[in-house]
């Protein structure tokens, strides 16, 4: 029955990508579409004074103009509904939308944009969440307390923190005074973009009733309904989407970006379709980038390494609108402690509002930066009791059953076995036989580090799969292909339970008038989610089969046996029927069968949203070694060894593609990338010339290797793993370059010029 | 706005556009006018490759061009890579490799690769890993990007076993 899990089939999706056949968003193209362009404000903290748009109205072949004064009281965003769909009354972000424009074509929509002319009146700019914390810091939203929310959100009134998460365990003042040492540090790290390769886009019709229909790459088909309906005050009927393929998402797929500026521009359009396509500037300024973060972390150990106390308070920088933002905070926060038994912990984290660009989901949902932390202290304290970082890690790590930082009992916990598996790939026990320093001068070093993180919990999933009567399997999910490979595993599922081969599937597109609920394709939920939900399916088809066949046969469904595409009594295995022999002997004029399966994880009472405890943890480890060039302070990543937990790996090559894009991408993030804003909040490198990430030149030797520890709610043991791959690449290279050079280098990302200034003062001292 | 006439060979066969604005690129003329949007369209800047085809054999970033630039020449795009079933051994290659993931770059990474392979049949890692750093890959770190094509490269080298495998248009 499981004949097809835990094999590496070839992805289905491939076939349609290298073909070019695979529709993306910007490949959308309806009849009579118009084309949409959004006029963005140069400031980052002005009050509107005043829109003309007599001469855009009069240009040949404007559709349509919109502005924030025709959607009065519109505000969307999914934990806190703070965010116009176009500017009302002041602009909070450099390319915020303040008016927009629908063309027959693009370039008369770019020329259209130009002839609208704004009044700002500039406000003080609050250009980093510690400015925006300080008293008399320019208030960004005011009267924040006002704002429609959703429960867990804690706003501060009159200041620009819009929630606060507290979580607690133990004494931790206790748990310092017990301790031999005390260690205090602070680690910050940058804003950056998930750079997808296909900028955001949307497409927008509103029917003759007024309904509204979507297309486009967004990751959330239902909670983008959602978002849309309660904005706009309609009914969640009355609003549908389309999810084409993602081109890339990281978390940044989500929610509202090209889609309120299409939907306003479709409700001027006198029903014709309205696209909108973001160029890469408006995708760097304006989508969606990784919070910038501070964290403080204080933490208590005995002399033989054991952690007694461990304190961390983060500050969030979420932007000019909350967006995912407080349930980063909230969600993030809970996971700052790291994967340690620590019996005394205090973990407090800000959301605050900043003149920036929107911060918000991204792949790995704010743990990285709170790994960069914990992890880079870890080695701090190896270093200063003179335990090996290796050992230090597992004498504290968390093992099966033991109770995590935030006073749940684990279950499923791989990452004793990530950390030694990359500790043997990297040859952690050999480095000190390994040469320090090359030919060409550079300084050799190794660096360790682990991670964890937690899944969104609750959250519901719902399948359909249909079987035709040639005994082919349509699988109807919402779940978006957003590069994961989410159609192979739901696919491997279905036909592992069914015994049918791959090559009977097809799938249908993400559409909320067809696809049955679910959550959203985020936090590495979707294998256990919706691999749990199809997996009923399957099983509830085999249930109406069994049950066909027991009365075709004339006998108890017990004595039914179905599996590999055919039914049988189980005395009589010779005189099987297949599942197209059932279906014609029972509806010969022709019938499918449906299946249903609905997947809610089962929560403490009273706690059914956000503050239940994680369904799952994912856990993961990295192992590098580096070579720095003391002359220039430039480091380079030789070799990376990566490992992660998959609870049980559905398809081993999708899990290791996860591991090998991740450990690239965060070396980007760790030695490249970093979003740089002005005093005057303005974006200075919102192009992939001055943001620059990996090419094939920049990726090194990757190590990659899977962990197997199986949950027992998960589809045959399987749990979520896409975000945890790049949470422990961070630490592990400050860490690697602490090993070859001496330095400890403490906010990301480690530009060449600040080793070479960390090693230029450690020799004057 | 001045127009022109640009007539090109796309994928073998020859299309005639009127009223070509001067201002248009060549992936919005091959996208939007000639509907092969298998061609990406990633920055418009030059800076990530997502739209390279072949001018003339030789891979461009067609956002750069001007679609009046490209009249008379010949346009490799990925949909002429393959004909009906049979794919080139490059897509075949990235399929069985596993080298897609979310497969926005993947048409311009494979004419890059195809431009190399035609110049160079058995390239070192290094100089595969040089002839894509104009194509970024946001999802897959290139290791399976760069595996691929040293898998195409010997599958091209020695005679196809299969129909299926076999070689193809190659303008």
């Amino acid at each position: 029955m499981e004949a097809l899990v835990g094999k590496p089939v070839t992805r289905v999706d491939a076939l349609e990508k290298v073909s070019g056949a695979a529709v993306f968003g910007p490949d959308v193209k309806l009849v009579g579409m118009l084309y949409g362009k959004a006029l963005r404000s140069p400031h980052a903290h002005a009050r509107i004074v005043s829109i003309n748009l007599d001469a855009v109205r009069k240009l040949p072949g404007v559709r349509a103009v919109v502005t924030g004064a025709d959607m009065p009281g519109v505000l969307g965003g999914e934990a806190v509904k703070d965010m116009p769909f176009l500017a009302q009354g002041k602009v909070r972000y450099m390319g915020e939308p303040v008016a927009a424009v629908a063309a027959e074509d693009e370039a008369t929509a770019l020329k259209a944009i130009e002839l609208i002319e704004v009044v700002y009146d500039e406000l003080p700019v609050a250009a980093d969440a510690l400015a925006a914390l300080e008293k008399g810091a320019p208030l960004i939203h005011e009267g924040l307390e006002n704002y429609a929310r959703i429960s867990v959100i804690k706003p501060v009134p009159k200041s620009n923190v819009i929630t606060v998460n507290e979580y607690s365990k133990g004494d931790v003042e206790q748990g310092f005074q017990e301790s031999d040492e005390v260690f205090e540090d602070e680690f910050r790290s940058q804003t950056v973009h998930h750079a997808p390769l296909e900028p955001h886009s949307a497409v927008a019709q509103v029917d003759v009733s007024g309904r509204i229909v979507v297309w486009g790459p967004n990751d959330s088909p239902h909670r983008l309904r959602k978002d849309l309906a309660d904005a706009l005050h309609m009914r969640l009927d009355r609003v549908r989407v389309v999810s084409t393929y993602v081109g890339g998402g990281f978390g940044g797929k989500g929610g509202l970006k090209a889609e309120p500026i299409a939907v306003a521009l479709a409700l001027k359009a006198n029903h014709r379709p309205v696209k909108v396509v973001f160029t890469r500037e408006e995708v760097f300024q304006a989508t969606l980038v990784r919070h910038a973060a501070v964290v403080r972390i204080k933490t208590g150990v005995k002399r033989d390494g054991t952690l007694m106390a461990r304190e961390v308070k983060i500050v969030w920088d979420t932007g000019a609108y909350a967006e995912k933002g407080p349930t980063v905070c909230s969600q993030a926060t809970a996971a700052a402690a790291g994967p340690y038994r620590v019996p005394h912990v205090h973990l407090i984290g800000q959301c605050v509002y900043t003149n920036k660009a929107v911060a918000g989901a991204y792949r790995g949902y704010g743990t990285p930066q709170l790994a960069w932390a914990y992890e880079s202290q870890m080695d701090i304290i190896a270093k200063k009791l003179g335990i090996d970082p290796l050992d230090l890690r597992l004498r504290n790590i968390l093992r099966e059953g033991d109770v995590n930082p935030v006073g749940h009992p684990v279950h499923s916990v791989g990452v004793e076995d990530c950390l030694k598996q990359v500790a043997q790939a990297i040859g952690w026990q050999e480095r000190q036989h390994h040469p320090r320093v090359t030919e060409k001068g550079r300084h050799v070093g190794f660096g360790i580090a682990c991670g964890t993180k937690n899944t969104k919990t609750p959250s519901g999933s719902e399948a359909a799969l249909y079987l035709c009567q040639d005994g082919s399997l349509t699988i109807v999910t919402a779940s978006v292909e957003v590069g994961q490979g989410v159609r192979t595993i739901l696919a491997q599922i279905a036909c592992g339970v069914l015994g049918l081969p791959m090559e009977n599937v097809s799938f249908s597109q993400p559409d909320t008038d067809s696809t049955p609920f679910d959550a959203s394709t985020t936090s590495s939920r979707t294998t256990f989610h919706m691999g749990n939900a199809v997996k009923f399916a399957a099983e509830d088809l085999k249930k109406q089969l069994a049950q066909l066949a027991a009365s075709l046969f004339g006998c108890d469904v017990n004595q039914v046996v179905v599996d590999g595409g055919k039914a049988w009594l189980s005395e009589q295995p010779e005189r099987s029927l297949t599942y197209p022999e059932l279906l014609q002997k029972q509806y010969g004029a022709g019938a499918s069968m449906m299946g249903r399966g609905f997947y809610y994880p089962k929560s403490e009472q009273g706690k059914a949203f956000h503050e239940s405890p994680s369904l799952f943890w994912m856990y993961a480890a990295h192992a590098v070694q580096v070579e720095v060039d003391p002359k220039t302070g430039r480091v380079e990543v030789t070799r990376l060894a990566a490992a992660a937990d998959t609870g049980r790996a559905i398809n081993p090559v999708n899990c290791l593609q996860q591991i090998e894009g991740g450990a690239v991408h965060a070396i980007g993030t760790t030695l490249m990338e970093e979003l740089i804003v002005d005093k005057q909040g303005r974006m200075v490198n919102p192009n992939f010339h001055d943001y620059r990430i990996p090419t094939a030149m920049d990726a090194p030797e990757i190590l990659a290797s899977l962990v197997e520890a199986p949950h027992r709610e998960g589809p045959f043991g399987a749990k979520g793993m896409a975000e945890i791959v790049t949470t422990s690449v961070f630490p592990a290279i400050g860490n690697a370059i602490e090993d070859a050079v001496g330095v400890r280098i403490r906010d990301l990302p480690i530009r060449s010029d600040k080793v070479w200034r960390a090693l230029r003062e450690s020799k004057e001292k | 706005m001045k127009e022109r006439s640009v007539t090109l060979r796309i994928n073998g066969e020859i299309h005639v556009f009127n009223h070509v604005s001067v201002r248009k690129t060549l992936v919005q003329l091959i996208r939007d006018e000639a509907g092969l949007t298998g061609t990406k369209e990633g920055c418009g800047e030059g800076d990530c490759g997502t739209c390279t085809v072949l001018l003339n054999g030789q891979p461009v970033n067609s956002c750069l061009v001007l679609a009046t630039e490209a009249d008379g020449k010949e346009v490799l795009t990925v949909e002429g890579l393959s004909r009906e079933w049979d794919l080139h051994p490059l897509q075949q290659a990235f399929v069985e490799e596993g080298a897609v993931q979310c497969g926005f770059c993947i048409p311009g990474m494979l004419l890059a690769a195809k431009a190399l392979l035609d110049e160079n049949p058995s390239p070192t890692e290094a100089e595969i890993r040089a002839a894509i750093a104009g194509n970024l890959c946001r999802c897959t770190g290139y290791v399976r990007i760069v595996q691929a094509i040293k898998s195409a490269a010997v599958s091209l080298s020695s005679p196809p076993l299969t129909a299926a495998t076999g070689k193809g248009p190659g303008i």
